[in-house]
Parts: C-alpha cells; sequence; structure tokens
C-alpha cells in the first residue's frame, strides 16, 4: 500500500500552498470583514489562470486532468488561508464535473472552458429551495415546456456565488404527476437570461468573500437545448454530483481546521503563563493531540474517498464518511483552538474566531451531517439485510 | 540558442535542523524540500529568455542528487524549461562546491551552452561558489549577483547589486553564466495544466561517477548550532557602584562610551 502522494500531486499541492500564503492569507481577514468583492474576483481570476477550477475535468475542455486527490489537496491548501476562496473553487469545480459528466458536447465546449479560463468567474449550483433543503426532491420551482422553450418559475436560496457566476446548473420539475424525484429535470441557465433575477445576499455567520443569495426565476425562457441529461433524470444527477462535492467541502473542512490548530499550536508554544509555556501543561498537550489525530484521520478519510472516486471505485459512503467525520472534526478543531488562546481567540486580532465561523457552515452545506449520516447506515445497512 | 539553468533542491528553511551522526552535515530525515530561492529567480528568468527567443532556444534544467530532486525538476518543466538532465547521486550534500561545479562543467563542455543561469548561492551551503567555478572551468565570461537582466543580439546586459545598495551594469558576450538573486525578477507559479504536461518532458538520467574526476579541496568538519550564550551580567551594590560598574563596562567591552 502506497500512501504518498504523486510528484504532480506533490507540486500541485505546493502551488497551491505558495499561492495561498502569497496572496490569499495576508488578504483573508480583509475580505472575511469588508466584503472586497473585487479583491475575491482578482484571485480566482489568478487562480483560474492556474488551472484550479477544472482540476478533474479534461484537457480537450481546458480542465487540468490532474485527478480528485490532487483537487482534494488543492482545496485544503487554498481553504487553509481563505475559505470563502475555497467554498467558490470547490463549487466552480463541480459545476464543471457535472456539465462534463451529463452535458452533451456541444453544452461541455461551450460553458467548461469559460470556467475553467475564468472568463466567467464563477459557476452556481441551483438546487436547493426553501422548501427543499435536505429534501430537494420537494422543490417546487417548474419549467414548463413551451414550443421549443422551456419557462422557468420559482426560487432557489442559498446560491454560492451568484451575482458573479456566468452559467447556474439549475433543477426544476418538468412533471408535476410523476412520483418524488421522477419529475425533475436540470438546465444550464445563463446569467443575464430575462426573468433570471439574482436575490438579496445572505448576512451569514463566516465565509463572508462568499456571496450567497437568492436566485428567482419570473417566466425565465430558457431554449430546450439547454437542457442537461434526460427528461426527468435530474434528481439522479444532482444526487449523484454531490456525492463528488462532498470531497471538496471535507477537504475544506479540513484546510480550516489545520489552520486552527496550527496557529493556537504555535500561539501555545510562546505564551507563558504561571512561569512557563501553556503548551508543557498536559491539558493543552491533549488538545494538540486529539485535534491533529482527527485532522490526520480526516485526511485519510478524504484521500481514500478520492482515491477511489479516482479510480472508478463505489465512493458515495467514503464520500459521506469523509465529508461528515472532516468537517466535524473541524469545527472541534476551532473549538480547540479558541480555547488555547482564551480570550484572544474571541478577539478579531486573531484569525480563531474567523476560522470558528468559517467551519460551522461545513457540516451543513453540500448535505447536513445527519444526512451523511443517513447516506453512510443506509450503505452498511443495505449489507446486512 | 542553447540555455542551462542549473539548480538545488534545499531543505525548507522552517524545518528544524539537527546535525547528522557524523556531525558534518544536517540530518535528512522528514525535513520537506524546495527548490533553492535563488535558483527560482534563475529558472524564471531563463525561462523568460526562452519565451523572447521561441523556437529557436532550447531550456534544459540541470539538477544533482537522490531521486528527490526530480520533484524540483518536474517544477522547473512546468515552468517551462524544455528537457531536463538528473544526475544522479545520493551523496551530492557530502561534495565541495569544487567537486559540484566539475560535476556540471563535464556534462556542460561539449554540449555548447551558450547561456547558463544558477542562483547566487544556496540557501543551505551557502558557498557562492558553485555558479563561478562552473564559468572558470568552460572559460565562459561571467557576472554575478544579478537583479537585471537583458538579452540582445548576443550580448547580455546584467545589472549587478553592489554593496550599500550601489548597481553596477555589465556587458557580457555568450557564452556566459550568470548568478541570480534576489529582487531580479517574481518567480511565476507553475500552471497545474502545466504541471500534468511536464510529466511528457524528458528528463536524462546520469550517473553522477561518470561525470565526478576531481577529489574535493574542502571537507565540512563540523555542523553545529551555535553555542548557547550565556546568561545577561547582573550588577549589585548600590546606586553609586552600580553605575561605576555600567560604565566601566560600557568602556571596556562596547564602543558607546569611546
Amino acid at each position: 500500500m502506497f500512501l504518498d502522494l504523486t510528484e504532480e500531486q506533490k507540486l500541485i499541492q505546493d502551488t497551491a500552498r505558495d499561492f495561498a500564503k502569497g496572496e490569499l492569507e495576508p488578504v483573508a481577514a480583509q475580505l472575511d470583514q469588508g466584503c472586497d468583492r473585487g479583491l475575491l474576483l482578482a484571485n480566482l481570476k489568478k487562480l483560474a489562470g492556474l488551472g484550479f477550477m477544472g482540476l478533474n475535468v479534461k484537457e480537450q475542455y481546458g480542465g487540468t486532468e490532474a485527478g480528485v486527490v490532487a483537487f482534494s489537496v488543492a482545496i485544503t491548501e487554498i481553504a487553509r488561508a481563505c475559505a470563502s476562496t475555497a467554498v467558490t473553487l470547490s463549487v466552480n469545480n463541480m459545476v464543471c464535473e457535472v456539465i462534463q459528466a451529463v452535458g452533451n458536447e456541444e453544452q461541455k465546449m461551450k460553458y467548461i472552458p469559460k470556467i475553467c479560463s475564468g472568463e466567467y468567474p464563477a459557476a452556481g449550483f441551483a438546487l436547493t429551495e426553501t422548501g427543499a433543503g435536505s429534501d430537494p426532491s420537494a422543490m417546487s420551482t417548474q419549467a414548463t415546456k413551451d414550443g421549443d422553450f422551456y419557462v422557468l418559475n420559482g426560487s432557489k436560496i442559498f446560491i454560492t456565488s451568484a451575482p458573479y457566476a456566468g452559467v447556474f446548473v439549475v433543477w426544476a420539475v418538468t412533471d408535476r404527476e410523476a412520483p418524488k424525484g421522477k419529475g425533475i429535470s436540470c438546465f444550464l441557465v445563463e446569467a443575464g437570461t430575462p426573468g433570471l433575477i439574482i436575490g438579496k445576499e445572505e448576512h451569514k455567520m463566516g465565509q463572508h468573500a462568499s456571496s450567497t443569495n437568492e436566485l428567482l426565476f419570473d417566466n425565465c425562457r430558457v431554449p430546450a437545448s439547454a437542457m442537461m441529461g434526460k427528461l426527468n433524470d435530474g434528481f439522479r444527477i444532482a444526487v449523484a454530483e454531490l456525492t463528488g462535492g462532498r470531497i471538496g467541502i471535507g477537504s475544506l473542512a479540513l484546510g480550516v481546521g489545520l489552520a486552527a490548530m496550527d496557529f493556537s499550536t504555535r500561539y501555545a508554544t510562546e505564551r507563558v503563563q504561571f512561569g512557563q509555556k501553556i503548551s508543557s501543561f498536559q491539558a493543552l498537550q491533549w488538545m494538540v493531540a486529539d485535534g491533529y489525530t482527527e485532522l490526520e484521520a480526516s485526511r485519510l478519510l478524504l484521500m481514500n474517498a478520492a482515491w477511489r472516486k479516482e479510480n472508478g471505485r463505489g465512493f458515495a459512503k467514503e464520500a459521506s464518511m469523509a465529508k461528515l467525520y472532516a468537517t466535524e472534526s473541524a469545527n472541534r478543531a476551532c473549538y480547540k483552538a479558541m480555547q488555547m488562546l482564551g480570550g484572544y481567540g474571541y478577539t478579531q486580532d486573531f484569525p480563531i474566531e474567523r476560522y470558528t465561523r468559517d467551519a460551522r457552515i461545513t457540516s451543513i452545506y453540500e448535505g447536513t451531517s445527519e444526512i451523511q449520516r443517513l447516506i453512510i447506515s443506509r450503505e452498511i445497512l443495505r449489507n446486512f439485510s | 540558442m542553447k540555455l542551462l539553468v542549473c539548480i538545488k533542491q534545499v531543505p525548507d528553511l522552517e524545518s528544524r535542523f539537527k546535525p547528522n551522526t557524523e556531525g558534518s552535515w544536517f540530518n535528512e530525515a522528514d525535513l520537506a524540500w524546495r527548490m533553492n530561492e535563488y535558483d527560482e529567480y534563475a529558472v524564471e528568468q531563463a525561462v523568460q529568455l526562452r519565451e523572447q527567443l521561441g523556437d529557436s532556444a532550447e531550456l534544459t534544467v540541470l539538477s544533482i542528487g537522490p531521486d528527490r530532486v526530480v520533484e524540483a525538476i518536474k517544477k522547473t518543466l512546468a515552468m517551462g524549461a524544455d528537457n531536463a538532465v538528473h544526475i544522479q547521486d545520493p551523496a551530492a550534500a557530502t561534495k565541495d562546491p569544487w567537486q559540484i561545479a566539475s560535476i556540471i562543467a563535464a556534462y556542460a563542455k561539449d554540449k555548447g551552452f551558450d547561456l547558463i543561469f544558477t542562483g547566487m548561492q544556496s540557501q543551505d551551503r551557502g558557498s557562492a561558489q558553485v555558479g563561478v567555478t562552473i564559468a572558470e572551468l568552460l572559460g565562459y565570461s561571467c557576472a554575478t549577483t544579478l537583479v537585471g537582466f537583458a538579452f540582445d543580439n548576443g550580448t547580455v546586459t546584467a545589472k549587478r547589486e553592489l554593496e550599500g545598495g550601489i548597481k553596477g551594469v555589465v556587458k557580457l558576450k555568450t557564452p556566459a553564466l550568470v548568478t541570480c538573486q534576489l529582487g531580479l525578477n517574481i518567480p511565476r507559479y507553475p500552471t497545474l495544466p502545466n504541471i500534468m504536461k511536464a510529466k511528457r518532458k524528458e528528463i536524462t538520467a546520469l550517473a553522477v561517477a561518470d561525470l565526478l574526476t576531481v577529489e574535493p579541496l574542502a571537507r565540512t568538519a563540523s555542523f553545529h548550532s551555535p553555542a548557547k550564550k550565556g546568561g545577561g551580567i547582573v550588577l549589585e551594590g548600590d546606586v553609586d557602584n552600580l553605575v561605576d560598574q555600567l560604565i566601566g563596562i560600557l568602556k571596556d567591552k562596547t564602543a558607546v562610551l569611546r
């Protein structure tokens, strides 16, 4: 068994780390505080130029074709510096992969190169609705056939990157009579399409630099050729593609957790109380040991899921396990890190409070921890019945 | 036009260094490795020249060391070098700058390189001898510590950093060798597609035994951390006495009161 990264994967990890350290870390706090959208977009443009938007996308569509392991380690390194940038990267990669997996050749050639090259600053994944979160098949946005067009009506919420996305993958009900989940289809909707309205931006707890918006469809007409995949096959597509996205979010959480533990551990070796470095107290040593052990377990779970996906094995259970464990251990790492810094950790003079806010969403979006447990247990119980 | 850039892989300088069992160099176990920073400036400048000259130029990268140096070589290929030579030597760290320069000169002597780029020095050994020694062995003109570079019509215009912030400009005819200093350029990040494409570029492996014919001229006798400084001096007595003692120390041991 070989657990080392390949030379190419190491170089991609190094490039991501160097970029994160040089370009993202110095501005991450500023992005968090001020919502300097221009700065975020400039960094995304540079990352696209370096090939970070289509890590697991074929070269012919402008992708890097570096695989899923490379995607995972890259997202982790970016997230160590800036979770907002990392989530945008993760979603962009996921949209590229959805189009690559189910789009026709024309759709692939039309959209994937624009996302990979940075011509589109971002791309949107529009599934969630007010009444359809963990249960996306309960969605109510509709697409009604009208000659050679579909007319979309309804709304989506919590759409990452909506104000600067060039294209959205949108799910809508195309057959109201069909059983639940059997009448949903998937569409590619370009930004600026009449009737597509970018709604209000959410005021979130963390990941401030990444915009999260409502998306409204008011008689939004798209050509019938905008449908991606087969009619009424959309729900299956969504479920399949979210699985890959979970590796991205788990990797992001790992990066935030590592940033928190690295910062707090360094702090503990410098801070003196009772006449000694606080790292000499066993209470803190155990936090260091537990924090890093959990993050290492997260990393191995993520590498396993990424490797299985890259090698064409089943990976749904493994991706859910990795996402569940990495995101929850990242939250625990941030909790420990703040405890180690004491009152300073609670102030904005140190980055731990930002890491804590940024980590919190990871066990919620792209499938809550509870949904991951549902998927994992269902897969396991199937083998026992 | 044939270009060569020589690179060295060095430990990340944030590593914790421990002497090896012989106490002659650092223990390499568990270190993270990177390309020598000065070599990154050399690579960037060589790649910029390669781009300026187009397909009439060929840029080769060379590194001496164990298998791990291939990672640094691949980074250079991803940054834009055309091909590479890996001189395989698990014991490169024990060789002195004279031997390293001799190995490179032995490889380069019949290859007709017009211009060779090296870092000003390595971040670990820091001798700053390899570049100039290669130039001497090959009979090339040479300029060191470059902070500016231009090439036109067979002439290199090199801006050099001198002491005290003063700059000098020298012009060199090819064949020439230049050593590169911080501030020369900002090395590019290798793009991910180029990292993947670097897999297809040729890396020629050569055995060091076929190129090394000289004995070392210098031997590293010892590698150690600086001795811990003793604690400060605590003066005792009444104030008059303390002041006298302090003035005495400042006069004897410092330049403050001279």
